[in-house]
């Protein structure tokens, strides 16, 4: 993406999320009492200014894009193979997603061995072998860490039970 | 109580093995994760601060505050040999730093760097010592009214001086205000943005967000891109520094510390502009001007003095004021608080003994620095070859067991791998996280200072300029948006889009 480009979309963004919340996130998640004397005092004051605010700030980084240099040289290095990137951060996002499916289930150990592993062979790791010794090791580690030593309630799950 | 009374109390609070031994341990985790480029010191402070949790307050701190002065220098570790820096704040060190490691000079920059950072972090912890009580004890007269002041000029200073786009910036801290107002009403105790959800009532975890915005983002990069980090360490040499180098770079070296302090001192600034501007004053001043850029061993010596003469500076309106001075002091304040503290002008009354104790605790880290600092890069070597595709797997694990540990609950898992995403977005479009964070923090205390002001004055606006404090602030925050303004102009008119800081 060119400077212009990034400027433009975030611009547009931001008008857009300034837009969703003056017209609907703060009317409907924001509560305030029907009897606050001023409105500087009110609960939807400091939403609203700040919707306000980001909207500007939206017309401003329109405004420097259409400055922009149309033909300019793109931010940050190019995206090689973007498609094998984006299924790669797909299957980041579902391990996340399950992850916090498995943890009250599994417990945080095993399935932070899960995490571990899946993510290193994710990133194509080298060190295979490695990878699996450290899946489990590192957990086992924190574990006692946090049980044993911070006291920390770790979700133990319904398959293993670590003393 | 007495002066010699309040180090007796620090002593007593600090004079044990735990105290020193989670020093020494900060000071060296900060130097591996410094050096580690991609990890970074911020991050290695946020993945530090849950093992914390378990340890008295100042043992916490005291860990935290190694890992923040071990990372600033360890970042200039790759910076000289494989020309990454591992922190932002060593990115002027790659100037002349790397050009040495080509000439087979790296153990002489090296040695320099650790030299240099070790004087310029004796300067900055001994002017927070001087500086951090006498401006406590001035902003005890501080009411809602100057704190309000004082915060909106310093997220005036984070949106224009973060990034390489002050509008970018904002929008930033927007955001993090946005996010910071979640929760219940501070005056009403009515929802906003909750859902309904009680895990959304007392707002979004801190450390969640921070977590996720700074250590995820990290792994979703790797996920992207598995093999970017993959790099080339340089040999040492056999030349190292020698002390008449070291007296030929002296002058550069205390006026980068003080640089360092007088920009680290001021919220929303950090090392990275300091290390430039020392830089560039070094450059503009010494005699062997025309080798800057080249490998000037004093090129090297001025930028780690401007980024180390921050570090103990940044703790100046933290301990004084209770406002971040960058986003590791941010992560800090965030101990504090778990701690039960609250790093104020109060703190200087009512809990003395850990102040003092950190004044000491810092006076010994710089040594702790030193030999930690020699060793490590000598050690450069075996930090570098940690398989990153297996070290990347492992922080993920330590975030979720960190983040967990803070509130025993799965939700805060959740929001840190939301923030996570945010952060990446963030990333990816080239929006700086800092002021995020730092609005984040300081947005409560923004909105709450003007609502207990409005409360205050019967909703009379003109109590936020009822003194000589409040107009002070006042006029900072004008002179700096007029600053920004400016500079923004002068890009339109040298080429670069607006908003667009100019390079140097």
């Amino acid at each position: 993406m060119t400077e212009r480009q990034v400027q433009m979309r975030l611009g547009i963004g931001a008008l857009l999320a300034a837009l969703f919340l003056g017209l609907y996130a703060i009317p409907a998640w924001v509560s305030s009492p029907s009897n606050v004397g001023n409105v500087v005092l009110s609960p939807l004051f400091w939403p609203y200014a700040l919707a306000g605010l980001t909207g500007l700030t939206g017309f401003g980084l329109i405004f420097s894009g259409f400055r922009s240099d149309r033909d300019g040289a793109p931010l940050g290095e190019p995206d090689g193979e973007a498609g094998a990137a984006w299924v790669r951060l797909a299957a980041m996002a579902v391990i996340m997603g399950l992850t916090m499916l498995l943890l009250p289930r599994l417990g945080m150990v095993l399935t932070s061995m899960l995490v571990f592993v899946s993510t290193a062979f994710l990133v194509r790791t080298r060190h295979r072998i490695t990878a699996v010794v450290c899946a489990v090791l590192v957990p086992l580690v924190l574990y006692a860490f946090f049980a044993h030593v911070a006291g920390v309630a770790i979700p133990q799950g319904d398959v293993l039970r670590l003393p | 109580m007495s002066f010699v009374d309040s180090i007796a109390a620090g002593l007593s609070l600090v004079g044990n093995i735990e105290a020193f031994l989670a020093l020494f341990l900060g000071v060296a985790i900060g130097v591996i994760g410094g050096a580690i480029p991609g990890m970074s010191a911020t991050m290695a402070v946020a993945l530090t601060l849950p093992f914390t949790f378990a340890m008295q307050p100042i043992t916490g701190i005291l860990l935290l505050l190694g890992v923040y002065k071990g990372g600033i220098f360890g970042g200039a570790i790759p910076a000289i040999l494989i020309k990454t820096p591992g922190t932002p704040a060593s990115s002027a060190t790659i100037l002349d730093g790397y050009p040495m490691a080509e000439k087979g000079e790296a153990g002489r920059a090296l040695g320099m760097a650790l030299w240099a950072s070790c004087t310029a972090d004796v300067i900055s912890n001994l002017s927070l010592i001087l500086f951090a009580g006498w401006l406590a004890s001035f902003a005890l007269s501080f009411g809602p009214p100057e704190f309000f002041t004082l915060i909106l000029f310093s997220l005036t200073i984070i949106a224009g001086v973060s990034g390489e786009s002050l509008l970018r910036g904002a929008l930033s801290a927007l955001l993090g205000l946005l996010l910071a107002t979640i929760g219940l009403d501070l005056v009403y105790g009515t929802n906003r943005f909750t859902f309904g959800d009680p895990n959304m009532m007392g707002g979004l975890n801190f450390i969640a967000v921070l977590i996720g915005l700074f250590a995820i983002p990290e792994i979703l990069a790797m996920v992207w891109h598995p093999t970017a980090h993959v790099g080339k360490a340089r040999r040492l040499g056999k030349n190292w520094v020698s002390f008449a180098e070291y007296r030929r770079s002296f002058k550069s070296i205390v006026r980068g510390s003080f640089i360092g302090v007088f920009l680290g001192s001021i919220p929303g600034i950090g090392a990275a502009p300091s290390a430039f501007l020392s830089y560039s004053e070094a450059r503009r001043t010494s005699k062997n001007r025309e080798n800057f850029g080249k490998g000037e061993i004093e090129g090297v010596a001025a930028s780690e003095a401007g980024n180390n003469g921050v570090a103990g500076a940044t703790l100046i309106p933290l301990l004084a004021l209770g406002v971040p001075g960058d986003v590791i002091t941010a992560i800090i304040i965030g101990a504090f608080m778990i701690h039960g503290l609250q790093p104020g002008p109060m703190m200087f009354i009512l809990n003395v003994d850990i102040i003092y104790g950190l004044f000491i605790g810092l006076i010994v880290s710089s040594v702790f620095l030193f030999v930690i600092g020699s060793v490590a890069i000598r050690g450069f070597k075996y930090v570098a070859d940690v398989p990153k595709r297996i070290l990347i797997p492992a922080v993920l694990v330590l975030c979720i067991y960190g983040v967990f540990a803070v509130n025993n609950n799965i939700f805060d898992v959740g929001v840190m791998f939301v923030m996570g995403w945010v952060g990446f977005l963030m990333m990816r479009f080239h929006i700086p996280a800092a002021p995020f964070l730092i609005a984040f923090i300081l947005g409560p205390l923004l909105e709450d200072n003007f609502r207990q002001s409005m409360l205050m004055s019967g909703s009379d606006p003109s109590i936020l300029v009822r003194g000589p404090i409040t107009w002070f602030f006042w006029a900072m925050t004008f002179v700096t948006i007029i600053a920004i303004v400016r500079a923004g102009v002068r890009a339109v008119r040298t080429g670069p889009a607006f908003g667009q800081k100019p390079e140097g």
